[in-house]
């Protein structure tokens, strides 16, 4: 409900519990997440919130079954990340609390299936250019 | 079926039909027994026995004076969880909509937080009267088995009451549910225990007058 | 939509083939666990068990229905990640939505019953048919209680999706004339989950589905074996309008001053405050809105029997009377038996008079 824009305080509890995720973080390196879809937040919350994070040097928009968002806070080690569903409406929003969060990275099984198709790929062109 | 279903369902309905049946027979029977003549010279200037009755009901209001302490506790006991249960009963939007369903008038409701309060002090009055009827020795011995179960039937329904509208203890459906049986059981029990005196009070208190009045005393 | 022939293979690989990347079934858990309460940090290791694990077999079968549960789940026309619970099964029957008929379609069916014996999950949406052996409903010649007796005994799980296959729905509202049943009466020796609902949630269908993939287990259930996740808070425990009924702020009408201000449904008949269900916080549509944010009151449709509850605009705290006239009735009865008490009081009374003057005239008589 975006159109109502009353606080309800939960912006700030929220703060206080990524500042202290966040300092667990740099302390043992343990990550964490907190999800924005099931807490009650009210439009005003979420403005308050995005405001005191702020943005960062690095964001990222990519295409994968749906568009999604990622963007580093001003607070390193603090992400915040939006999947968008069908009509572009949010499916999923997450404040993690990583180094780097999961979504970004390759994971170890789409790189053992790239690099199985690149060399594939090369060994057709090699082949191509063979046979030239 | 579910509990809840049957409490709105079949147990209301066939506790107002007892209700109404215990009480349609018990007024009918009383006021049409036949009276025993009171063969007493009426004192002279003695009250007409309207007045003799209205103002024997007006005074039983208050304790009469040279009473102590205790039993003035005891009347404005009496008041607070009477005012509490009325507040309650004809004061919750809730109870207002069953009411509109039976008879089809409706009324402003209060606050829920009035009738909260309003149940927490009902609660606390009817067991402060208890408490009084289990110390005071006079009070132990006029009560009978008929009295203390009235006085459960009443407060059953104000604690399940409170209970289901603070959504404590089980589910809501459960607690609506029960806190309905309960008066169910209260609305039975009415015509045939203490209860009755809803009714009857305004004949005893008057005939007393009456009866008194005629021979040239207040009571 | 699965065309059927995805014999073994796992999700993960399913999905390299179609080029799809981890990325989005890592999004898919990110998405499951926000809906299923889980904590955010179990997105990682789901992604890993699904990737894993393979593709579930579905046999979806259609009994009393009108197809609103089908439609719940598959409403969303171009694939986005909602969608990708197709990825993670392979509906290998769906009496509704498959091409082929007739005896082609009964071959299909067996064909899969018989690829994936013991490892299926059967869900059903509608309600079984009992009166006359179920001859009220059925399908190439099958009664649909004979198909499901049938088709759940090679079943793992049954999943009954909407409140006709959960509770009977509205075939069983009175005076049920094919003589409806719950799926969960039928089949009692397999674990059977109801996901009800008029229509249920589709997060809720494709929730608890990808929980059994992921997890190898199911899920919490309640005492009507709805899974906690989406069925363990009413609607009025999450409803936003919540603050007003708190107050006793009601709508008393659907275009009064209270209706416009947002004041609480309860007058109007809202059920909320005994309804199970997520649509206060999954809401529908993706998450647009859900009924009493449309401004009606909760009907109470993901529990038993919601059609026979005396109404939808009946408060809930009014009673529902089978039969008025019993009061009526009850009160001629007192009035009669008041009566009656009283004519024998004064028949006593008269008899009693009698004999005392009677008793006295012989007295007077006797004396000298
Ligand atoms: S609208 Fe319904 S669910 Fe919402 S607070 Fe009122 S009674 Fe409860």
């Amino acid at each position: 409900m975006s159109e109502e824009s009353p606080r309800t305080g939960m912006a700030q509890s929220l703060l206080r519990e990524i500042a202290r995720a966040l300092a667990a973080l740099a302390e043992t390196g343990a990550c964490d997440a907190i999800d924005l879809r099931s807490l009650p937040l009210t439009g005003g919350d979420r403005a308050d919130l995005e405001t005191a994070l702020g943005r960062g040097e690095v964001a990222a928009t990519f295409d994968a079954s749906g568009q999604s968002e990622v963007w580093e806070t001003r607070h390193a080690g603090v992400w915040w990340v939006r999947h968008l569903g069908g009509d572009g409406r949010v499916a999923a929003e997450t404040i993690e609390i990583t180094p780097i969060p999961d979504i970004l990275a390759a994971h170890p099984d789409d790189i053992r299936a790239s690099a199985a198709a690149l060399m594939a790929e090369l060994a057709e062109t090699t082949e191509e250019t063979a046979h030239v | 079926m579910s509990l809840l279903d049957f409490a709105r369902g079949p147990a209301i309905e066939v506790a107002l039909a007892v209700f109404t049946l215990g009480v349609m027979w018990r007024l009918i029977s009383l006021l049409g027994l036949p009276w025993a003549k009171d063969r007493t010279v009426r004192r002279a200037g003695a009250p007409s026995d309207f007045s003799a009755g209205v103002s024997g009901f007006i005074r039983h209001l208050w304790v009469p004076k040279g009473f102590g302490m205790t039993s003035r506790f005891a009347l404005i006991n009496g008041y607070v969880f009477h005012l509490g249960l009325a507040i309650i009963f004809f004061g919750f939007v809730q109870h207002i909509l069953f009411l509109r369903g039976l008879f089809g008038v409706s009324w402003p409701g209060l606050p829920t937080s009035v009738i909260s309060i309003a149940a927490v002090v009902t609660l606390g009055s009817l067991v402060a009267a208890l408490v009084r009827r289990m110390t005071s020795p006079v009070m132990r011995l006029i009560s009978t088995a008929n009295d203390y179960f009235t006085w459960l039937i009443t407060t059953l329904p104000v604690l399940t009451g409170l209970l289901a509208v603070s959504h404590l203890g089980a589910r809501y459906e459960t607690l609506l549910a029960i806190h309905i049986l309960t008066v169910a059981a209260l609305l039975i029990w009415f015509p045939f225990g203490k209860l009755m005196h809803a009714f009857l009070v305004f004949l005893t208190r008057a005939e007393t007058g009456v009866f008194y009045g005629r021979r040239g005393v207040k009571i | 939509m699965s065309d059927g022939n995805h014999p073994g293979g796992t999700i993960g690989e399913a999905l390299l083939a179609r080029g799809i990347s981890r990325r989005s079934l890592l999004k898919y858990t990110g998405y499951l666990a926000s809906i299923l309460a889980l904590p955010p940090m179990a997105s990682r290791a789901m992604a890993d068990a699904l990737a894993k694990a393979p593709r579930q077999s579905v046999i979806w079968l259609s009994f009393q229905e009108c197809t609103g549960c089908t439609e719940s789940l598959t409403r969303s026309f171009n694939p986005t990640l909602e969608d990708m619970i197709f990825d993670l099964i392979s509906l290998d029957y769906h009496e509704t939505l498959m091409a082929v008929s007739g005896a082609a379609a009964e071959e299909a069916m067996q064909a899969a019953r018989a690829a994936n014996k013991g490892k299926y999950v059967l869900v059903v949406d509608g309600s079984v048919s009992t009166a006359e052996g179920g001859i009220y409903s059925t399908n190439a010649g099958k009664t649909n209680l004979a198909t499901l007796k049938d088709m759940a005994s090679d079943a793992a799980a049954v999943l009954s999706v909407g409140t006709c296959a959960a509770f009977g729905g509205i075939p069983h509202a009175k005076p049920n004339p094919t003589g409806a049943v719950p799926v969960s009466e039928i089949v009692t020796d397999k674990p059977v989950i109801n996901i009800p609902g008029c229509p249920p949630i589709p997060e809720a269908i494709a929730g608890t589905v990808a929980y059994i993939i992921t997890f190898g287990k199911l899920p919490d259930l309640d005492h009507l074996s709805r899974p906690k996740a989406f069925f363990g808070d009413s609607i009025h425990d999450r409803c936003y309008r919540r603050p007003f009924y708190d107050k006793g702020l009601f709508a008393k009408s659907f275009d009064d001053e209270g209706a416009r201000n947002g004041w609480c449904l309860y007058e109007v008949g809202c059920k909320g405050p005994v309804t199970y269900n997520a649509c206060a916080t999954l809401k529908w549509n993706g998450g647009v809105s859900f009924p009493i944010q449309s401004g009606h009151g909760c009907l109470g449709c993901s529990e038993p029997d919601f059609w026979d509850r005396g109404g939808f605009y009946k408060p809930l705290s009014a009673s529902v009377m089978g039969n008025p006239a019993i009061i009526g009735g009850a009160a001629v009865a007192g009035i009669v038996a008041g009566a009656a008490s009283v004519a024998l009081a004064r028949k006593r009374r008269a008899e009693a008079l009698a004999a005392q003057s009677k008793a006295s005239a012989a007295a007077q008589e006797k004396m000298p």
